[in-house]
């Protein structure tokens, strides 16, 4: 291969720095995300392409390219240790994209870079796709077309004007991506899914529950799902979000609640009274719990199941945002027949450790009498001695019931329910932990429930004769303003400096109501437009029983019908000032001669070569001629208008 | 025929105008044979209140169609040779003083004529030329401080030789603007050749010549070639041919506004002359090339190796709204 030529010669120093600006703009969403190298790298070959065209020196050569895309190569497999999945491979085309910034000499190598800066965008909307999504990739997509437009743009053009037909561009392009949006068949399962990043960190609820180890608990205003009553919104003290059960203790830490589908779960509920229907929109948590209201009888999301103790899983874990349906029972009793081997694993505690504890239990249970009495009288304990509800606890150490119940006294949810159910298991009652949220904002403006990390909540159930598993939740012993209110306006209400919290300014938190509203929708739907409102949305435009084909056909058909409008429209603009009436007769004179009137050939020419070649008399022939000058370009109007008419038709 | 609201401000008839303007033609056309279509432009240009620049080699009969033209339209005539010793002062006029008046005395120049026959323009340095071509511009002269109008009408009719260059200042290009319509006579056809070897000598039959109108008719006429009308199509057809000038490839400097302006009044002044009921695009393609012509400046490059030609192609490569 010949070496090819490496010298700048300036030429494009207009449209270098628009084409640069498009490839910052589009790799701008990825930075988060990218390893600091990366972005320096990118912006330090962006600054280096624009001095080498700046000062008209030469581009690197060949090995140099070389061995700088090997490095960058190597670099990105080292800090990823993979070349898959969107992290490392935006990374790669990020990098990638600035190395062909160096060997860019032509209008061609620019072509490509724009190409690039596209598939930076789109792949941005892989990892998040938020409300600023939108905007941000409607901005960086006129500048992506600007810059094309600038490459081949005259020089008497202005950015300005490059700008403005981008924006038009992208204006007839509107309508299409929004026919395109409606009727692209939304699948329930599609044929291809981005791989996701594993190793990312997860948000929400974790699998174990040691307390006492975390020695504060965060108040996250993060999101964790949102939720859309049918009906009436019930009290916060009913609204207990399901997650995942703990069932064994070790002494110090809760777990053993991986999802199993044991005993058809659902068969051992029976509910009663009024459900209540609901849409949760959650999050991505990349677990696999799936949170419904207790007690959840049907849900809408593929592939879901109930796990043993009612909980709600998915067998692939939540990696993008979902929308379900749910129809809950707040009325319902589980598994009122409880086997002796499952009344041993729920009331298993190890023998040799919080032995205090153990012991204070068993002498209250004596003393108490009956189940019953015995649950009422250790609530009673929390609610009556000195126990505190705060968000910083001490550190408990290697007995932590025994540490947290006699000594410090102080501790939030999880506290509590360990404590409660390891008192229930140690008087032989059967008892397990939950795991989920409880709670949440109504939020005004959308009318739906916002639910955050920071209504995370731990309870317990425990198993009673005839009962079943009944929810005692110790903490609303000790802060029934947590169960009361939900955490957040718990903590707006003033309770939140007695747990250590300070909560922001009223401002901020409608402003961030305001967010979340505008944001729900936009889950709603934009994001949320899946097979099912699709589905609906299409039968709502008149479409009968929508199927993948109908659909598609729909697609083909309207965007032909799109494409033709808008051209047609354009055309319509751009032609000359419409034609009038006398043009019209005039022209279907000229089609009656057979001939055909050439371009700058004026009525009264083209009458003497009609008079000669054609087979028309010449006075009709004169008689046309005269009439349509004096009807066009006469004073006459009207009444010349008429002569030209029975002039047409005497033909 | 309908002329608008001009009507009524006309002693004579729309009818009674144009048998006027038939008999000037018919009388012209008896003394220049076989050349209908130049006396028309010629006819137009003076009708347009426009001057005219003939542009063709000696013994085509440049003077005589000046001439002819004063005689018919019974305007005051006088012709100015120009040669290259002339100055301001033999065109204008001098003040002279006067022994037994004691005083400074104006004796007007052969410039205050109504009809002014300059021939051979481009033979005279340009400071007399700019003195013919002000009082072409501003219808006055100036002389010692002292403004004095020219009679009304007032045409200019100058003639140049193309291909004497010796010795000759060709006119600029902004002065040639000043001139309406530049207009090429060209060889007669054989008959007409025939008929002025054999006929009588031309300037007998031109001294016989009667006058058809006289210098009032003569506004009145131009008053209403002013009022002919022009219909926007045929505006949206002037502005099409002025971008194509613009944009040729073939085309330096293209039509400036005045240019249009001026293709529009000529066009008029042709319309008026056939008898149409309003501007046809067909009277703009008559004048322009007279009009055009020597207002475009070829591009270096181009393949035309006329104004005519170039004008041609730009009326065969636009259409007609």
């Amino acid at each position: 291969m010949k070496a090819q030529p490496r010298g700048t010669d300036g030429s494009l120093l207009l449209s270098l720095p628009w084409t640069l600006g498009a490839l910052l703009v589009s790799l701008a969403p990825h930075i988060p995300y990218l390893a600091i190298w990366i972005s320096v790298a990118i912006v330090g070959c962006a600054a280096w392409r624009y001095a080498i065209e700046k000062g008209r020196r030469m581009l690197p050569s060949r090995w140099v390219r070389a061995a700088l895309a090997l490095i960058c190569f190597l670099g990105v497999f080292g800090t990823y240790s993979s070349i898959s999945g969107v992290g490392p491979g935006s990374a790669l085309l990020a990098i990638m994209a600035a190395m062909k910034l160096l060997e860019t000499r032509k209008r061609r190598d620019q072509f490509v870079l724009l190409f690039i800066s596209i598939f930076l965008v789109m792949s941005s909307l892989l990892r998040e796709q938020y409300l600023w999504s939108l905007p941000y990739l409607i901005f960086s997509t006129l500048i992506i077309i600007t810059a094309w437009l600038r490459m081949s743009a005259r020089g008497s053009e202005t950015a300005r004007q490059s700008f403005a037909t981008g924006g038009r561009l992208l204006l007839y392009a509107a309508p299409l991506a929004i026919a395109m949006w409606i009727f692209f068949p939304r699948l329930a399962s599609p044929f291809w899914a981005v791989p996701v990043d594993s190793g990312r960190a997860t948000s929400g609820l974790s699998d174990t529950m040691s307390p006492g180890d975390i020695s504060s608990l965060s108040m996250s205003d993060e999101v964790a799902f949102r939720v859309r009553f049918e009906g009436a919104v019930p009290e916060p003290r009913d609204r207990y979000w399901r997650g995942l059960v703990m069932t064994s203790f070790n002494g110090r830490t809760w777990s053993g609640s991986e999802p199993r589908i044991g005993a058809p779960a659902s068969q051992q509920v029976a509910v009663s009274g009024e459900p209540v229907a609901y849409e949760v929109t959650l999050e991505p948590t990349r677990q696999q719990w799936v949170f419904a209201m207790d007690m959840p009888m049907s849900w809408s999301l593929e592939r879901t199941f109930m796990g043993s103790q009612q909980q709600l899983f998915r067998v692939r874990p939540i990696d993008q945002r979902v929308a379900y349906s749910v129809i809950s029972y707040p009325n319902y009793r589980i598994q009122t027949e409880l086997p002796v081997v499952f009344r041993n694993w729920y009331t298993n505690v190890p023998a040799n450790s919080n032995t205090r504890s153990a012991k204070l239990a068993r002498e209250m249970r004596v003393a108490a009498g009956s189940d019953a009495a015995y649950i009422e009288a250790v609530l009673a304990k929390f609610h009556e001695e000195e126990y505190f509800y705060t968000l910083q606890p001490p550190p408990l150490g290697n007995n932590p019931v025994d540490r947290f119940l006699f000594d410090t006294r102080r501790g939030f949810c999880e506290h509590y329910a360990s404590a409660f159910a390891f008192m229930m298991r140690s008087a032989g009652i059967p008892a397990r932990i939950v795991l989920g949220y409880q709670g949440g904002e109504i939020n005004p403006l959308g009318g739906h429930l916002i639910v955050r990390q920071s209504d995370a909540h731990a309870w317990t159930e425990v198993w009673l004769e005839r009962y079943g598993w009944y929810r005692v939740d110790p903490t609303s012993a000790v802060a029934p303003e947590r169960i009361e209110y939900g955490a957040r306006d718990a903590v707006l209400n003033g309770f939140g400096e007695s747990w250590g919290y300070s909560a922001s300014s009223e401002l901020i938190h409608r402003l961030t109501l305001t967010w979340d509203a505008m944001n729900a929708k936009w889950n709603d739907w934009i994001l949320g437009y899946g097979p099912e409102k699709q589905n609906k949305f299409l039968q709502w435009l008149g479409m009968d029983d929508p199927d993948w084909q109908k659909m598609l056909l729909t697609l083909v058909t309207s965007v032909i019908a799109l494409i033709l409008a808008i051209s047609g429209l354009l055309m319509l603009r751009n032609r000359a000032p419409s034609r009038d009436l006398a043009t019209v007769m005039y022209q279907r004179f000229v089609k009656k001669t057979g001939l055909e009137q050439s371009t700058g050939e004026t009525a009264q020419e083209f009458a003497r070569r009609a008079a000669i070649e054609s087979t028309l008399p010449a006075a009709h022939v004169d008689a046309v001629t005269a009439a349509y000058l004096d009807a066009r370009y006469g004073a006459a109007g009207d009444a010349a208008l008429a002569n030209l008419k029975s002039a047409v038709a005497a033909i | 025929m309908q002329r608008g609201n001009t009507l009524e401000q006309l002693p004579a008839s729309a009818d009674a105008q144009h048998r006027v303007v038939d008999s000037i033609r018919k009388a012209l056309a008896s003394i220049i044979l076989g050349k209908n279509e130049q006396i028309s432009l010629a006819l137009s240009c003076l009708l347009a209140r426009g001057h005219l620049l003939i542009e063709d080699l000696p013994g085509l009969g440049k003077t005589m169609l000046a001439h002819a033209l004063a005689r018919t339209l019974g305007l005051s005539f006088r012709r100015i040779q120009f040669t290259s010793d002339m100055l301001p002062a033999d065109i204008i006029g001098v003040s002279v003083f006067r022994q037994n008046s004691g005083e400074f005395e104006f004796q007007p120049g052969p410039i205050f004529s109504e009809l002014i026959l300059a021939d051979e323009v481009n033979r005279a340095t340009p400071k007399a030329q700019s003195a013919l071509l002000e009082a072409m511009e501003e219808y006055q002269v100036s002389v010692d401080g002292e403004t004095r109008p020219l009679p009304e009408p007032f045409f200019v009719v100058a003639t140049q030789n193309p291909g004497d260059q010796i010795g000759t200042f060709p006119l600029p290009e902004s002065q040639l603007d000043r001139f309406l319509m530049r207009l090429e006579i060209g060889y007669p056809d054989e008959a007409s050749e025939r008929e002025l070897i054999t006929g009588d000598d031309r300037r007998l039959l031109l001294d016989d010549l009667e006058p058809v109108t006289g210098p009032q008719m003569l506004l009145e006429l131009q008053k209403s070639v002013r009022a002919q009308h022009v219909s926007e199509p045929l505006i949206d057809y002037v502005q099409a041919l002025v971008r194509s000038t613009r944009e040729s490839a073939d085309i330096e400097v293209g039509l400036s506004p005045r240019g249009a302006q001026a293709l529009v009044a000529a066009a008029r002044a042709y319309a008026f002359v056939e008898n149409h009921s309003g501007v046809y695009p067909d009277d703009i393609q008559a004048v322009f090339p007279t009009v055009a012509g020597h207002r475009l400046k070829p591009a270096g490059s181009t393949r035309f190796r006329s104004p005519t030609e170039l004008c041609q192609h730009v009326l065969d490569s636009v259409a007609i709204p």
